[in-house]
């Protein structure tokens, strides 16, 4: 098959329709997750890379997720993490659970299973030791429902 | 429902400021207050609501949990050595029922 320039357009063009609402639906998550850490802690949030949520895109059964999160942060007196709270917005009860950490003594990074009733953005929000809330979300497919 | 038997695995000695991994579960059902029984009645809520470790008393890492922790709790964390001494594993539950492990670290 040779390649003309119309099927080298119209390839462009569906790639770039599939990149922009793919960026537009992890926007318009990222806005609901702010929008909610903001009801939920009265302060505003702000999208942070250094911190990772690692989960599952897809997983048989919402009992037990596996879940990961660990943040790039020295843990010095200066510049900790002071702790994370994870939410799961389309659960029954959205608190999954608030991690402490201490400076010098504990590295903050943890690994647990949660449950999910379905499928959702999970939010993981990080509130650093001069007061700033970082966050980040993770889309997880769940088959099941882990709250029934 | 069994009782809660918790377990640690922790490493019983460790260099002076490595980083070390603790891994922790108790088995626990975690009844989240959402369920009914066979007659409609509300299961009431009975879960490990707190999670505490301490190092030679003082507490180096905790945890708030709530419905949405799987069954038998399950978390793996990390800790720095710092001294030789005593790590205290404590779960709180529901009630205020209390159950705790201890671990000897040597630090050298």
């Amino acid at each position: 098959m040779s390649l003309t320039r119309r099927d080298v357009l119209i390839a462009g063009s569906v790639g770039f329709a599939g990149v922009s609402l793919f960026s537009l639906q992890s926007a318009r998550a990222n806005d609901e997750a702010l929008d909610l850490v903001e009801q939920l802690t009265g302060r505003t949030a702000t999208v942070s890379d250094r911190l990772h949520l690692i989960m599952p895109t897809d997983f048989p059964t919402g009992y037990t997720v596996p879940m990961s999160l660990y943040i790039d942060s020295p843990m010095t007196e200066a510049d900790h993490v002071r702790q994370m709270r994870v939410f799961a917005p389309r659960n029954p009860l959205i608190e999954v659970a608030s991690f402490h950490f201490v400076p010098q003594r504990s590295l903050p990074r943890v690994s647990t299973r949660i449950r999910l009733a379905r499928p959702q953005h999970v939010i993981a929000v990080v509130e650093m030791n001069d007061g700033n809330l970082l966050m980040t979300t993770t889309f997880v497919r769940v088959a099941t429902d882990g709250c029934a | 429902m069994t009782t809660p038997t918790p377990r640690v695995i922790v490493p019983s000695a460790a260099a002076k400021g490595e980083i070390f991994q603790v891994k922790t579960i108790i088995s626990h059902e975690m009844e989240t207050g959402l369920r009914h029984d066979d007659q409609g009645n509300v299961i009431p809520r009975k879960i490990i609501n707190k999670f505490v470790c301490r190092y030679n008393e003082t507490v180096v890492f905790s945890v708030d949990l709530h419905e949405a922790i799987s069954a038998n709790p399950f978390f793996e964390f990390s800790l720095r050595a710092t001294e030789s001494g005593r790590l205290d594993f404590v779960w709180e539950e529901d009630g205020g029922a209390v159950f705790a492990l201890s671990h000897q670290l040597t630090v050298d």
